[in-house]
């Protein structure tokens, strides 16, 4: 059972007390930030990154995924109470959350909330220890060329699965790309795009640009459309859901998960795919199913369940591949090379306390937010009572001081200042800032892929279709891309006809 | 000629100008080969598809209804860019305390209602906050005070 005696190693590094400590401010960080509405976990991630700059590496990641995971809890709490979601994953918990909220079940309905997000949690941390290591095991046998194509596939599978505009999703990815190239090329040592600017030779700053378009742009279109919201926090009662309500509950639980675990692993997807699939499907399987969208609990089990075993899991390509699949596996790793780590494959031959010690901390602080969540859940609620004026001054602070933190540049404020600029106009014009950051992470690595494939080749592209595992992922993005494109281009058709 | 997608026109113009911009500053460095690809080579690739897509866009919204822009609201963008500029160059000279206030004092105003009492309180708070945790706490090497 290696499995287990990695998992038993993992457990030692997490058990340490001080980072049992940055797992527990990590978890109480996301909570407290994640219950506030208008701040998904992405800002979250940004806003509190500088925390983790003094930090070594395995804590520092540590403390980031405790974040990550409570502003996904902290989320629910607000859909439940306020009916407005904390963030994009909890949209769907606000449905059958708020109903009971307004029927005198809140109570019950956060305690399922975050039941379900625990077993959940459970469960997806030894999916991840268990499928990690063969995965970043193939991984190591990849040639650049397979790694450039698999990089094409997650980020045009990542593409496809958000929303909105296809074309313009893609546009967005060639722009991050072009952006992540700024700075010198590694094999030539030409500083590239930089203007002259010596601040620039080490790159455009990551997490200036992470907090210019989750944070900044966010605070600024909020107070663009103010509206007044209704707390609704009259009385929650008993945390602790009925017999019945958990043996309702028990394969809402086991479904949402599974689905989660699965769609959590996909490029594009992660917690937010995950909890509207798990809704949808437990809507169509459950019976009876007459009460849904009128506060039947497991319409809050499934996707709670769901987008936790979601962010879990989407983990696994990060660690694996070093490939993210959303903005916050992008963050985490732009905090990793933050730490001085490249990541990729290696990351778990070469730091195995990282590897294990991050999974192992899940565990942890998937437990530390059972403990937090449904004691403190009056504590958090207190929080929903503080105007967004005294909120989004603060919010400025954190991304300004973590955007010269970083490097301790003053260049990466005003550089933070210009990307907000260039990210409200992008987001007036409805174009997603998702996609920018996952090429932005990515483009380096795919023209250093890329670069070496074609060294090897003699030059010849076709080596990216002629090595099977390389022309799979292509012919797998190229399919995933018809698949969208075709329903389209057959609607459009019959919209002419109609005409 | 009429644009009927306004957001997919804008959006396709600036694509298209960002992605010339990367083709021609490209020229500069070495392009290379294939088999040796220069510095110039990937970034021209990349700025090309951006401006094919642009070109895409931009036409496909003559052809295609959309929605229009959406107003530009001058307040909060001017007041928050503001406030970060302002941050920047007090933090170079005179230190972190002076830069939270100045942030929290404009940066404030990019709201609607504004309170100068409350955010005098919030700049209070966010200067001990900050200074505490960040300074004192992570160690974070941020000047507190005016060079001298």
């Amino acid at each position: 059972m290696e499995t287990l005696s990695n998992l038993a190693f993992g457990l030692e590094v997490a058990l340490s007390w001080q980072n049992i400590l940055y797992c527990f401010i990590g978890c109480f960080l996301g909570t407290l930030v994640g219950v506030l509405p208008g701040i998904g976990p992405v800002a979250t991630v940004a806003m509190l990154l500088p925390f983790t700059f003094g930090l070594g590496p395995a804590p520092a990641l540590i403390m980031l995924a405790g974040i990550y995971y409570g502003a996904q809890y902290g989320g629910s709490t607000t859909a439940i109470l306020v009916n407005i979601p904390g963030e994009s994953s909890s949209v769907v918990t606000t449905l059958d959350g708020h109903q009971m909220a307004r029927r005198g079940r809140a109570g019950p309905a956060l305690g399922i909330a975050a039941i379900g997000s625990f077993i959940a949690g459970c469960i997806a941390t030894l999916l991840i220890a268990y499928f990690a290591p063969p995965l970043a095991e193939l991984a190591l046998k990849f040639s650049p060329a397979e790694y450039f194509s698999l990089m094409v596939f997650g980020l045009i599978a990542a593409v496809v699965l958000a929303r909105g505009s296809l074309i313009k999703a893609i546009a967005m990815v060639c722009f991050g790309i072009l952006l992540g190239l700024i700075g010198t090329d590694v094999n030539s040592g030409a500083i590239r795009f930089a203007f002259g600017q010596v601040e620039l030779a080490d790159g455009l700053g990551f997490v200036a640009l992470a907090m210019a378009f989750f944070g900044i742009t966010d605070v600024v279109l909020n107070l663009e459309h103010k509206e007044a919201q209704q707390v609704f926090t009259s009385r929650i009662g008993s945390v602790l859901p009925t017999l019945a309500d958990l043996r309702a509950c028990f394969w809402s639980i086991a479904r949402g998960t599974a689905l989660g675990s699965l769609l959590g692993v996909l490029p594009g997807g992660g917690a937010l795919l995950a909890s509207f699939a798990a809704y949808m499907v437990e809507k169509k399987i459950a019976k009876p199913p007459r009460a849904f969208g009128e506060g039947d609990i497991r319409g809050v089990a499934a996707p709670e369940s769901a987008n936790n075993a979601g962010a879990q899991t989407s983990f696994i390509p990060m660690l694996t591949l070093g490939i993210p699949s959303n903005p916050t596996m992008a963050l985490m790793i732009g905090a990793l090379m933050i730490q001085g780590i490249a990541p990729g494959p290696q990351v778990m031959t070469e730091r195995p306390e990282l590897f294990w010690g991050l999974i192992a901390s899940m565990w942890i602080g998937n437990l530390m937010l059972l403990v937090l969540n449904l004691p403190l859940v009056g504590v958090w609620i207190k929080l929903l009572a503080v105007p967004y004026r005294l909120l989004f001054p603060a919010i400025f602070v954190f991304c300004c001081i973590g955007a010269y933190a970083v490097d301790n540049k003053i260049f990466d404020v005003y550089a933070l200042a210009a990307l907000s600029a260039l990210g409200y106009v992008l987001l007036k014009l409805d174009c997603e800032p998702a996609p920018m950051v996952l090429g932005f992470i990515l483009g380096p690595m795919m023209e250093e892929n890329l670069r070496r494939a074609m060294m090897i080749s003699f030059g010849d592209p076709t080596v990216l279709i002629t090595r099977p595992i390389s022309a799979g992922f292509l012919l797998a993005a190229l399919a995933l891309l018809l698949a969208i494109a075709l329903p389209a281009l057959r609607a459009r058709r019959e919209e002419a006809m109609q005409e | 000629m009429r644009i009927r997608s306004p957001r997919d026109f804008w959006a396709g113009l600036i694509f298209v100008a960002i992605g010339g911009g990367f083709v021609l500053l490209a020229h500069q460095y070495r392009l290379g080969d294939m088999h040796r690809m220069g510095p110039a080579m990937f970034p021209t690739l990349v700025g090309a598809l951006l401006v094919a897509l642009g070109v895409i866009l931009a036409l496909r919204s003559l052809v295609r209804d959309g929605a229009p822009v959406p107003s530009f609201h001058a307040r909060p963008i001017i007041m928050s860019l503001l406030a970060i500029a302002l941050f920047a160059i007090a933090l170079q000279w005179l230190g972190l305390v002076a830069a939270i206030a100045v942030l929290v004092l404009v940066g404030a105003n990019a709201a609607r209602d504004v309170r100068q009492l409350d955010n005098l309180a919030l700049a209070a708070v966010m200067i001990v906050f900050s200074v505490a945790v960040f300074v004192w706490l992570l160690g974070l090497p941020l000047p507190l005070w005016p060079i001298s």
